[in-house]
């Protein structure tokens, strides 16, 4: 029996003694019930949603400036995607978007499979004591700001008094300013990188291991697997899912090249080496004032980033049904 | 493959395993080591000493008296202090007021709550528009525009919704009976029931109000409202020693002009970083903790 003839049914049969069904309550009165029972909870939300629209919503009302040209006095007048082609126009931009694209792959490739192997490599730690020691110790650097970080590896990289350069030395190699060199700085970048963050992210991968079946070693054991062919044939495949996951959702945060980190190992040197657009939204933005370009830079970022994490959660999703969202 | 032959190797498999990790542990912790050894050395042996050492080379408080003696540290001391310590409390009670409503499944409208708030996340309209903002709101030069922003996170809000939904529903509608209102429930039944979950978010927010030097330093144009970290910034990264050492800390203490800028800069740093080392123990209890069971449910 299809819908309609279930209701026409139904309307059949109550014909004469039709009950008030919750359909024929006027909108405006089960409305206003609703609203009756669920004030408490609208009212707790409302500071939350005030900040979401202040914060979040109005900022992107403001965008509009970068269809127009700023004006400090009266309206500012709608120019279309003037600043855009300027942009686009610009070598400076396609420097600085080059940069954000070859930094973000650069720690794709170099920083994001550190944190699996030092999952592995924790979970065949066998002292339980050990093994929290070396985690509290690798957790650590997670909590720090990149102002402190940039202290620490301006303090070690230095070329008269750092701890790189006195090993480097000892081993017979000329002392480096890896800080201020163009050939190095990208380096610099991708290790503190490292150092900053493959400790707590295996923490992830770690946590992925624990809820392995145990009873698949078990039955690898059984079978005679050493300890690389369990981790080849139970741990890896047991992870694949976390890896993939983490894997996509990095990729959705590929513009996002890291400003903090970048803000505060710049110095005039090597600032072509490393300027991604968030740090030249700022520069060109809040230092030269120039806002409409400033903001068209970062609207262009925020297109392309919007796309990439949406089909990132979407592959990710389809792929391992997990997804943030 | 004989028994003993792979038991020696399984010893060594094991040693490779562990001295690369503890090496991991002395990369990331060596350097921290170096600069609290500078900052207690005796000033005229800072020079000669070694990115290397871990152990202070005489022993002298200087750095650290100096530092804390000057006004513009102070000052960063006490504004990090009130940025964190506000921010937190209200971070985390706004946070958990949405958190509880939207973890009412049958609340009018929570579909399109959700999709208001998760839109946040995915488009960022980014750094000038977010200015304009506060510049119209009249926020500029004020700690609010740096307290308020990021008041409810998101990503936080996310994860408290998920740990409220698993308060069974039988505890909330016994409360509800017993003649509770929405406040009570939450304040009575369901936040003791997830205290390890608050306790979570309280910390990620606390070192983030720590760790945030970027809003302080655009929206705070009156240096005497700079936190610790954009002090450290200008002293540090920017190398503004002048004021690092402070005329009045030249004039009144005779050997400032002869303590080395790494000793300061290191003591600077440390300074820094304390807060952090101090809340670490809660840091890992609960984080790890809590990432665990997260990354578990996924």
């Amino acid at each position: 029996m299809s819908l309609d003839e279930k209701q026409l049914a139904s309307t059949v049969s109550n014909f004469g003694n039709v009950p008030k069904s919750a359909k024929r309550v006027p909108w405006r009165i089960a409305f206003g019930l609703k609203l009756r029972a669920w004030w408490p909870y609208y009212a707790m939300m409302t500071p939350g949603i005030i900040y979401f629209l202040v914060f979040h919503y109005f900022p992107i009302y403001q965008a509009k400036l970068a269809f127009e040209d700023f004006r400090i006095f009266g309206d500012n007048l709608f120019v279309g995607f003037k600043h855009f082609d300027t942009l686009f126009d610009s070598p400076a931009f396609f420097q600085v978007l080059a940069n954000t694209l070859i930094i973000s792959a650069m720690k794709m490739v170099f920083v994001f499979p550190v944190p699996i192997f030092i999952a592995l490599f924790i979970n065949e730690v066998r002292s339980t004591n050990l093994r929290r020691f070396i985690q509290s110790a690798i957790y650590l650097p997670h909590f720090l700001s990149w102002v402190v970080i940039a202290g620490i590896f301006i303090a070690a990289l230095s070329p008269s008094s750092g701890v790189v350069n006195d090993i480097g030395q000892a081993l017979g190699f000329a002392p480096r300013s890896f800080m201020t060199e163009s050939g190095s700085i990208r380096w610099v970048v991708v290790f503190s990188e490292m150092w900053r963050t493959a400790g707590w992210d295996s923490l992830l991968y770690f946590a992925a291991i624990m809820a392995i079946d145990p009873q698949l070693y078990d039955a690898a054991e059984m079978d005679g697997a050493n300890r690389w062919q369990k981790i080849v044939h139970v741990t890896l495949p047991g992870i694949t899912p976390t890896i993939a996951t983490l894997f996509i959702l990095n990729v959705g945060l590929f513009m996002n090249a890291g400003f903090d980190q970048i803000f505060n190992l710049s110095n005039d040197a090597i600032r072509d080496q490393i300027d991604i657009i968030d740090t030249y939204v700022y520069r060109i933005g809040l230092q030269s004032g120039q806002f409409s370009l400033a903001t068209a830079a970062g609207l262009f970022k925020g297109v392309i980033g919007m796309v990439l994490i949406v089909a990132a959660h979407t592959i990710s999703k389809r792929l391992t049904g997990k997804g943030v969202w | 493959m004989t028994r003993a032959n792979s038991t020696r190797f399984e010893r060594l498999e094991q040693t490779i395993i562990v001295s690369s990790l503890l090496l991991m542990v002395v990369v990331t912790v060596q350097p921290i080591l170096n600069l609290l050894a500078i900052s207690f050395s005796d000033s005229a042996q800072v020079p000669g000493m070694s990115g290397l050492a871990v152990v202070p080379r005489g022993f002298s408080l200087d750095v650290w008296t100096l530092l804390i003696a000057n006004p513009e540290v102070q000052r960063g001391l006490l504004n990090s202090l009130f940025i964190t310590i506000t921010g937190t409390i209200l971070n985390v009670t706004f946070t958990a007021l949405m958190a509880w409503a939207l973890s009412r499944p049958r609340l009018p409208g929570r579909r399109i709550l959700f999709v208001f708030v998760l839109a946040t996340i995915v488009f960022e309209p980014g750094l000038i528009p977010d200015y304009f903002v506060v510049r119209e709101l009249g926020l500029l030069n004020t700690y609010w525009a740096v307290i308020l922003y990021k008041l409810v996170n998101a990503w936080y809000l996310i994860i408290l919704i998920r740990f409220f939904e698993e308060v069974p529903g039988e505890l909330l509608e016994a409360a509800e009976l017993d003649g509770a209102n929405a406040f009570q429930t939450l304040w009575k039944v369901v936040l003791p029931l997830t205290m390890p979950a608050l306790a979570t978010i309280t910390l990620f927010y606390l070192v983030y109000h720590w760790n945030e030097f970027l809003r302080p330093m655009i929206y705070l144009n009156d240096s005497s409202m700079h936190p610790l970290q954009v002090v450290l910034r200008k002293f540090v990264l920017d190398g503004d020693k002048s004021s690092m050492v402070g005329l009045a800390a030249m004039s009144n203490y005779q050997g400032a002009a002869q303590i080395s800028t790494r000793a300061l800069n290191a003591g600077m740093i440390m300074l820094t970083i304390l807060p952090i080392l101090a809340v670490y123990p809660l840091i890992l209890k609960f984080f790890t903790k809590g990432t665990m069971s997260g990354a578990l449910k996924g």
